[in-house]
């Protein structure tokens, strides 16, 4: 038995915990059930729910905020300011989240079944010219940030500005914007660190949420033996992938910023704490009135992600 | 200064659908024109808001992403109609009369199977993304601002089924060339539509 | 069957299907869902039943392409290209440079042929579409050429060809492309294109006027013009200066302090200020629908090239065919100068048959990282590297190289692009007969890559200022 996966871009951290899938599977199976991984050959990025969906392939990884309308449940995880602070937490979330009936009944209008997450470490920002020390001082900067974290900048006066991710360097290097959110990886991937003078260690906005889903018909399709196999190695797959990103990736980020003489800068738990309330509040009061209309129980799944989170799980 | 139609034109109830058809397909054809012509002015409202009032368009990439399809799709039967899709006429090149028609004949019903399933396949891909029950219809958004996606992604069926139409016509007018001779409402080959002129200016000496 | 063999089978039978006369476009998708169908069919073993399956499948994979890879900002950049290359007609532009070229230029052997090689070099600071400045040049070139005695076929090609400068020249769309794809810097990207688009420009010259001496009745040169008249011609090929101080503006800004825009963007407001000057030049209405459907029709052709070779490229995707190749270019043992002549050499026979965007879109994502790692990485220092060149520069010398290999495709048979528009533009002219006529040319091209291979600081001086 042999499953496509499709993939994007190439091998890195973020994709760890698929390779390291693949090996358990093939090795549990004695290589009766492989999984065939693609980066980007077999469909676009945006589309990998519609591949999943028409069965093209069996396997897929995507972003929830590449097209909220496709999976509004998911889309929870990536409100701004939700204090998540590991990646542990946040695939522990994140399961939970995949699990609640809702989010299930969401992703099943694609025929798909949600696997596991691709945990990121939050996203901050990268910028040249002066620091800002105090989040007054991000009144009229232009940032590259889309979606809800583009919103919550806006409420501090920050002007998000909206290009594709590719033409961010030579936008950040000409000065048309000033500042960048990335999660670490992609600031390193994307050269923004080039050029960039600071980085906001702890402003924490938020991040993506891009879980690995299974077509459930083929899901459903495995042999007992071969569904435990992959189901089975969940756990272990995520394990890798955590101390990889945390040891491999996140190590070179340290670093990169030092030899670049990159400015951390630091804002007080005051102002985070303002920042938080200005963004935060209505960001959450936003999606919850329109996923309610939707059809979704929000405020349910709202509750759930930020009461775990109070709990301190 | 555009440039001319080697298309035949007659009498026959061919030639009038061809014609009728040909409107439709030039106010396609405009329409992928003036999104092009939008897309500048798109870009001049960006970078006028962000240099001039610290306020560029929200979603510039968004709004770039809806009018592409409309560039890329909405001329494809008025370019098949004057026969402007590229292709190698090394071989047709040398053929004349019924055998050329009859090849032609052949790789058009080849494109029409192609497009058929295309037009089916693509809106596939627009029903996807379509859902009555949803605010705006939507089951599927941009990723900046969320813009839904439907009518950017109903493009491509609405297009391909025009050429859908063309390719049926052109079909028709193939088998017919076959069985008469000749050619009408079809683009000729450049050597071909020569030769037509010079029979028609030898007509008016 | 193998997912390889399928995929070799596939490619056959595209092959023949182009021989014998389909639309390239077409035959290219059709080629690829014939082969998808093919591949999700053999993985239920051929069932009869299976098979409403594997062409529903198929159908839906295929049908997502066409709107999932033109909903680009990247590929924004082609028809706004093209846009101001049609506008620039009806501002003057284009026949101002050629009038100024004309009498600047025109008294050398093969005088007026030369000209149309430096009036179109100029006209690529503001045209970033080898098509659209092939297309307008046919327009006003060939007529002149054609009046004192030229070759009809050379005089084409000559157009044909100088179309291609226009994409190394900066602005350039597929450059950023190139940039896009591989995730390099724009603005460096097209710096470096400068110094290439001007040697193209010479090597063609001097191509001509070779051609001029050895050949009998060959167009004569023009000559009379007095030194008034020269100075007569060049301001009202000023406003070129004008439009491409504000391209420049978007990507540079020399003037310092923050760049207008992105390059993206530069483009859009090039077309907007032609626009102006068309308008003031009495551009109406009729004029201006004429520019938008002339614009409408190549971005139209471009564009469904691109879906279709993409559900081509879909189909290898599934049959695990750039995977293959990408691992057999590693395993080889050759000199690696010897292993990039022959991917250039490869570009040369692949872009026989494909145009020249398509041509990245398909090789890029496995060529240009076996390429990277030829030359020791992407983040190797000069010192280390096997091209005696960092990454980066690595990057641009390798995009130079390729874009020019892909604007030598734009003249080669059988599938020409710049050839079929200036066939396309004049009645008189076949597209054997423009193929016929940049013959020559070929030869130019390959001294140019050879050079620019054997002295990579051709393309490197200029970015490396940067
Ligand atoms: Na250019
Ligand atoms: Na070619």
């Amino acid at each position: 038995e042999e499953w496509n996966v499709s993939l994007w871009g190439s091998p890195r951290a973020f994709t760890a915990h698929v390779e390291k899938i693949a090996e358990l599977v093939d090795e549990k199976t004695g290589g009766e059930f492989t999984l065939n991984i693609s980066y980007g050959g077999l469909s676009n990025n945006r589309e990998n729910l519609d591949g999943i969906s028409i069965g093209a392939f069996e396997m897929a990884q995507f972003c929830a905020g590449y097209h909220r309308d496709k999976n509004p449940s998911i889309t929870v995880l990536e409100l701004p300011f939700l204090g998540v602070s590991s990646l542990e937490q946040e695939v522990e979330l994140s399961m939970a989240v995949y699990q609640h009936p809702a989010t299930v009944a969401d992703l099943a209008r694609w025929n798909a079944t949600l696997l596991m997450p691709s945990p990121l470490p939050q996203y901050n920002i990268a910028g040249v010219g002066d620091a800002p020390a105090a989040l007054t001082d991000f009144e009229g900067l232009s940032v590259r940030a889309t979606g809800g974290i583009g919103a919550a900048m806006e409420t501090v006066g920050a002007v998000p500005t909206s290009m594709s991710a590719s033409e961010v360097r030579q936008a950040m290097d000409s000065g048309v914007v000033k500042a960048v959110a990335f999660a670490p990886h992609a600031h390193m991937s994307f050269g923004t660190i080039e050029n960039a003078t600071w980085w906001t260690e702890n402003l924490n906005p938020g991040t993506v949420n891009c879980p690995v889903v299974v077509n459930t018909d083929a899901l459903d399709g495995l042999s007992d033996d071969h569904r435990e196999a992959l189901l089975g190695s969940v756990d272990e797959a995520l394990d890798h992938y955590i101390a990889n990103y945390n040891g491999a990736t996140m190590e070179a980020w340290g670093p990169a910023l030092e030899e670049r003489g990159i400015t951390r800068v630091s804002f007080s738990d005051d102002e985070i704490a303002a920042f938080k309330e200005a963004a935060a509040a209505p960001a959450a009061a936003a999606w919850i009135e329109q996923n309610s209309a939707a059809g979704l129980p929000a405020q349910e799944l709202y509750d759930m992600v930020t009461g775990m989170i109070a709990d301190g799980s | 200064m555009a440039t001319a139609s080697l298309v035949l034109t007659d009498d026959s109830t061919l030639s009038k659908l061809d014609r009728a058809l040909l409107r439709l397909e030039r106010a396609f054809a405009l329409i992928s024109g003036l999104a092009v012509f939008g897309l500048m002015v798109l870009a001049v409202v960006s970078v006028t808001g962000r240099n001039a009032f610290q306020n560029p368009l929200p979603g510039y990439v968004d709004w770039i992403e809806q009018a592409m399809p409309l560039i890329a799709f909405m001329g494809i039967s008025w370019v098949m109609r004057e026969g402007g899709h590229i292709r190698m006429d090394i071989v047709v090149g040398q053929l004349k009369g019924r055998a050329l028609y009859l090849t032609e004949l052949i790789t058009t019903l080849a494109v029409l199977i192609l497009m058929v399933l295309l037009v089916w396949g693509s809106w596939a891909h627009f029903q996807r993304s379509f859902d009555f029950a949803a605010p705006m219809w939507s089951r599927d958004s941009s990723m900046d601002i969320a813009l839904p996606i439907w009518p950017a992604k109903l493009m491509a069926p609405l297009a391909f089924g025009v050429l859908v139409a063309r390719l049926l016509l052109q079909v028709w007018a193939y088998g017919r060339a076959v069985v008469t001779g000749q050619a009408i409402a079809v683009p000729l080959i450049a050597d071909a539509a020569t030769q037509a002129r010079m029979e028609a200016e030898q007509l008016e000496d | 069957m193998e997912p390889i063999d399928i995929g070799l089978w596939v490619t056959g039978g595209l092959l023949v299907m182009v021989v014998l006369g389909m639309r390239v476009a077409f035959a290219a998708g059709l080629a690829g869902l014939i082969g998808l169908i093919w591949i999700f069919w053999a993985r239920k073993d051929f069932a009869m039943d299976d098979f409403g399956w594997a062409l529903t499948v198929a159908t839906k994979t295929a049908g997502q392409v066409p709107h999932s890879k033109v909903s680009s900002q990247a590929l924004s950049l082609i028809p706004t290209f093209i846009l101001i290359g049609y506008l620039a007609y009806y501002a003057g532009l284009t026949k101002a440079m050629f009038e100024a070229a004309k009498r600047w230029i025109a008294w050398v052997p093969g005088g007026l042929a030369v000209s149309t090689v430096f009036a179109t070099a100029g006209f690529a600071a503001v045209s970033g579409a080898s098509v659209a400045t092939s297309a307008v040049f046919a327009r006003i070139a060939i007529p002149e050429m054609l009046k004192i005695g030229y070759n009809k076929q050379f005089a084409a090609g000559v157009v044909a060809a100088g179309g291609t400068l226009a994409s190394l020249i900066p602005p350039s769309a597929i450059l950023v492309i190139y940039a896009i794809i591989v995730e390099q810097d724009v603005g460096k990207l097209l710096l470096a294109g400068f110094i290439p688009g001007l040697f193209s420009a010479f090597v063609y010259a001097a191509l001509i006027i070779g051609m001029a001496l050895t050949i009998k009745g060959f167009g004569p040169p023009v000559t009379g013009f007095t030194w008034r008249e020269r100075f007569a011609s060049l301001p009202p090929a000023l406003p070129i200066v004008f439009v491409v101080v504000t391209i420049i503006c978007f990507v540079y800004n020399p003037f310092g302090g923050d760049a207008w825009g992105t390059p993206t963007e530069g483009g859009a407001i090039g077309a907007f200020v032609v626009f102006l000057m068309a308008l003031y030049r009495g551009m109406r209405w009729p004029q201006l629908k004429d520019a938008l459907l002339e614009t409408a029709k190549l971005s139209v052709m471009i564009f469904t090239i691109i879906w279709g070779v993409l559900i081509y490229v879909r189909f290898l995707g599934f049959a695990e065919l750039p995977a293959a190749f990408s691992d057999w270019i590693t395993s080889l043992t050759m000199d690696p100068m010897l292993i990039l002549i022959c991917i250039l050499l490869a570009y040369a026979v692949l872009g026989m048959f494909m145009d020249a965007i398509g041509m990245l879109l398909l090789t890029l994502p496995v060529v240009y990282p076996a390429v990277m790692a030829l030359n020791g990485g992407a983040d190797v220092a000069a010192a280390d590297s096997t091209f005696g060149m960092s990454g980066p520069m690595c990057a641009i010398w390798f995009g130079i190289l390729v874009v020019k290999m892909a604007e030598f495709c734009l003249i080669t048979p059988p599938i020409g692009l710049n050839c079929f528009v200036v066939a396309g533009v004049r009645d008189d002219l076949s597209v054997q007969d423009v193929f016929k006529g940049v013959t020559p040319f070929f030869i130019a091209d390959g001294v140019t890559i050879a050079l620019l291979v054997a002295f990579p600081w051709i393309v490197l001086w200029l970015p490396s200022l940067a």
